[in-house]
């Protein structure tokens, strides 16, 4: 019998991690050539959640595309409405009032709390961890009732209005708020004891999807897993917008860029956002809460990018406007989009239960992805 | 800031110790007083007052008139282009409200509509409990709007 | 007539209490899996179906029971159906030599309240447990499909690669108590008056994660998780014939839970056996109490897998495999020696 082709044949193994996939965090498909356990190629196949956001841009006026921007990246939509609102704030030469740069700072550092609890609940569970996946809920919860008292909806917020905010802060707000940032470093503490430390852990996530500072630069990585690699770069503190300059917090920075060390960036980053929450709680001024512009939004012609830095990333409108109601042209630039091209640089020789692992780190919104 | 990488010394892998910790942490867990859950139907969850919900026309409560003025400006800020305005001028030349409808399957409780109704007619209640049987039967009429939507009272 | 009171009526009166009491318990574990997994993650888990869900069980059980026979094309019928079956059997036959307590005097006759006491009772528990691999590999095979036969193949050189480990953890026990029927073993406890955790610590420590590694729960649960490329051999499996493999882990569970309580924790010897106790408390010494004693030992132990569970990550294959043969076999020769060298001078005497 010639060289027929078994089933173990160490040739070449094409596997799709489908569509369809507990782990991959949306519709996310990735082509695997495997080796036995081992990852020779990756190709990620992106596109099922495709909606036409940014035709949308070019047909809705600006007032009514700020909605369809929270569906972007859904977990973190309070961030979506500031990128959008501030930068047509940029482009009219309007400033929010300080009141309202107030709310949408403690607003965009609650839901970056929001979004990394997610972000860990579904790391530990692909992990294995299933328990810390319910604990983070819990505090999610909490905050998710905060945005419920004050704007009306969980998830797809639509907080902020170009030019300020369109809901008044409900009483009781700032006890709430104080209430939870008292009681979540412990819970933070919590996490920690149940996987820090802990040898599976470990085992799993050192020296797994290792990128080094220089490649995570080249390859347009932002946000947390380019810090985790060390290189020290946010841009609430290299390009400070909103109100950020006026705070004190610090830049969580790894060494190795592994999976551990995004892992602890994430961690330190979620302290430090209730750090600058517990700092601007106390001092909201008093006074208007949207800025004295037309109904009506007619930007000159012209065009601008601005960006901030989101959960995941870096993320960036660029908003070409002609003078009509609605954009010529707007474009978005998703940070998890960009991020995941380095899934293969990552993936490539590690086994295949870490593919899981480094999709979890990379924290990818397919709602961002495809837009 | 750098953040700081762990490592188990070799006292704490042959003790343990940190496997420990964490099922001290999920044996203290167990308590009933630590429940979050809400045994939803049988427990109706509080609903904040903004809620975004399912619209409702308000009428006035002495009168029982619509407060609808016709203005149109609720089907001009929806994004999603759900609401259809019918109107017809009387006699004086004031527009009064013939048929409204509001397409519920397409609607994202974005809140622009509230937003721009002068009166307080349109508002998006607390109803969250909207199934209904076909795509026809969510483009609610005039009626239904003003009626509301009825909450399901769950009796088990 | 003696004759067959004594060696085929009480036997099998025996056989159905033992059977009917283990098949209850491990519908009862899959309800508990859940109520302890719901508690530790701060929610409720199942309480519609009877009061605070304990009827879930049974509503689980008919659902199973009438879901629609799925064959998958070209499977081989015959050993698609038998393999759940030959993982279950073994799990429920182990429970042939294990003493759930002392003898009872009824009707004049005296019962030993154990099926049958073999004088190589721990020989044919280890082996009849190797079976179970078997109709792991069978049901891989059988499904005619790639991924389940890999990770069929997984699972088992995983509980090969254990039963090595868990074969060398109990014979520490084994060389104090100087005879392999688990009687014996019980018995040796209560004249020691030690259990033999307290002598093998180390035993017993490796008995019990092999034996974890062993029904491939967490955190050695990799061939059968839910988030991995492979799901496990019991991929096209549905209806009946995955409840035979779910009975099947959860009988495994008691089964080494059960071994784990015979060896190291005196079986159903009270605590401090050795240690009369006051008039009013005297009770807890009577014959039937063994069983309560017993049942509560093993409790402990189920509840222990659930906690691991629900607490820890799981491990990577290859990280598995590593620990089973570079820690764990190792660990297990070393207890081995030193347990040997110390019998030798201290025990035997020379």
């Amino acid at each position: 019998m010639a060289q027929a082709e078994t089933l173990f044949d160490a040739s070449e193994l094409t596997v799709s991690m489908g569509p369809q996939h507990p782990s991959t965090h949306g519709v996310l498909q990735v082509k695997l050539k495997l080796d036995g356990e081992r990852v020779l190629d990756a190709e990620c196949v992106i596109g099922y959640l495709h909606r036409g956001v940014e035709k949308l841009g070019e047909v809705q006026t600006y007032g009514q595309f700020v909605p369809t921007l929270d569906r972007m990246d859904y977990i973190a939509a309070v961030s979506n409405c500031l990128g959008y609102c501030e930068t047509i704030e940029k482009l009219l030469g309007v400033t929010a009032p300080p009141r309202a740069q107030y709310i949408r700072l403690i607003m965009t550092e609650l839901n970056r709390i929001t979004s990394h609890l997610l972000w860990l609940g579904t790391h530990a569970i692909d992990l294995g961890a299933i328990t810390t996946f319910l604990y983070c809920f819990r505090e999610r919860e909490e905050i998710l009732k905060i945005f419920e008292n004050y704007c009306g909806a969980r998830l797809t917020t639509h907080m902020f209005r170009i030019g300020g905010t369109q809901y008044e802060l409900y009483e009781g707000f700032q006890d709430q708020v104080r209430k939870f940032i008292q009681d979540f470093p412990k819970k933070v503490d919590e996490y920690e004891t149940l996987l820090t430390e802990n040898r599976i852990w470990l085992d799993r996530t050192k020296d797994v999807g290792i990128i080094s500072g220089k490649d995570a630069i080249d390859m347009g990585l932002t946000g947390p897993s380019l810090r985790g690699s060390g290189v020290q770069w946010d841009l609430r503190k290299a390009k400070p917008y909103c109100i950020y300059s006026e705070f004190d917090f610090d830049i969580p920075v790894g060494e190795v860029g592994d999976t551990y060390d995004r892992y602890l960036v994430r961690m330190e980053e979620m302290r430090q956002s209730a750090r600058i929450v517990s700092q601007a709680i106390d001092k909201i001024p008093d006074g208007p809460i949207m800025a004295k512009m037309s109904k009506i939004i007619k930007p000159p012609v012209g065009d601008i990018y601005h960006s901030i830095e989101s959960p995941k990333g870096e993320l960036g409108y660029y908003i070409v406007s002609d003078g009509s109601t609605a954009a010529y042209r707007a474009r978005v630039r998703p940070p998890s989009y960009v991020n995941l091209q380095s899934l293969k640089k990552m993936v490539v020789g590690h086994m295949v239960a870490d593919v899981v692992a480094v999709i979890g780190t990379l924290d990818i919104v397919l709602g961002e992805i495809d837009r | 800031m750098k953040v700081k990488r762990r490592d188990l010394s070799l006292l704490k892998r042959l003790f343990l110790v940190d496997l420990i910790r964490g099922l001290k942490l999920t044996f203290g867990y167990q308590r009933p007083s630590a429940n979050y859950t809400e045994q939803y139907p049988k427990e109706r969850p509080k609903i904040a007052e903004r809620f975004r919900g399912a619209p409702r026309l308000n009428n006035d409560p002495v009168t029982g008139e619509t407060l609808c003025i016709a203005c149109n400006l609720c089907a001009l800020a929806c994004p999603e282009h759900c609401i259809e305005v019918g109107w017809e001028r009387d006699p004086a030349g004031k527009k009064a409200l013939t048929t409204y409808t509001f397409d519920v399957s397409r609607c994202m409780f974005c809140g622009l509509c509230e937003d721009a109704c002068p009166t307080p007619c349109l508002e998006l209640t607390q109803e969250f409990e909207m199934s209904l049987y076909g795509r026809r039967d969510m483009k609610l009429d005039r009626k239904t709007l003003e009626e509301g939507v009825q909450p399901v009272i769950y009796l088990k | 007539m003696d004759f067959a009171i004594d060696n085929i009526i009480i036997p099998l009166i025996k056989i159905g209490i033992v059977f009917g009491v283990l098949s209850g318990v491990v519908a009862l574990m899959t309800l508990a899996e859940r109520k302890v997994a719901a508690f530790i993650q701060v929610r409720l888990g199942p309480m519609r179906v009877g009061p605070h869900g304990i009827l879930q069980p049974l509503a689980d059980g008919v659902k199973l029971m009438l879901k629609e026979d799925i064959l998958p094309a070209k499977a081989d019928k015959w050993i698609f159906t038998l393999a759940p079956i030959i993982a279950l059997v073994p799990a429920f036959i182990v429970f042939a030599v294990i003493p759930f307590g002392p003898s009872l005097e009824l009707f004049g006759k005296t019962i030993p309240l154990r099926i049958t006491d073999l004088n190589i009772g721990l020989l044919y528990v280890l082996s009849i447990s190797s079976v179970g691999i078997l109709g792991i590999i069978l049901g891989g095979w059988a499904s005619n499909s790639k991924y389940p036969l890999m990770g069929a193949l997984r699972s088992a050189a995983q509980m090969v690669s254990y039963e090595v480990a868990l074969g060398f953890s109990i014979m520490g026990v084994l060389m104090i108590a100087g005879s392999l029927s688990l009687v014996d073993i019980v018995n040796k406890q209560k004249e020691f008056g030690w259990w033999f955790v307290f002598l093998q610590p180390l035993g017993f420590i490796l008995f019990f994660v092999c034996g974890i590694a062993e029904t491939n729960r967490a955190p050695f649960d990799l061939p059968e998780a839910e988030s991995e490329l492979v799901a496990g051999f019991h991929t096209e499996y549905s209806g009946f014939r995955f409840s035979l493999y779910f009975l099947a882990e959860y009988a495994n569970m008691i089964a080494v839970s059960a071994m784990a309580v015979t060896l190291f924790f005196g079986g159903w010897l009270r605590p401090f056996a050795n240690y009369p106790l006051p008039g009013f408390l005297a009770f807890l010494d009577a014959p039937l109490m063994g069983l309560v004693w017993f049942g509560i030992k093993v409790a402990i132990f189920l509840y222990c897998y659930l906690w691991f569970r629900w607490t820890w990550p799981r491990y990577r294959y290859d990280q598995l495999m590593k620990i089973g043969w570079q820690w764990l076999l190792p660990l297990a020769l070393a207890n081995l020696v030193v347990t040997a060298g110390i019998v030798l001078l201290f025990i035997r005497k020379g």
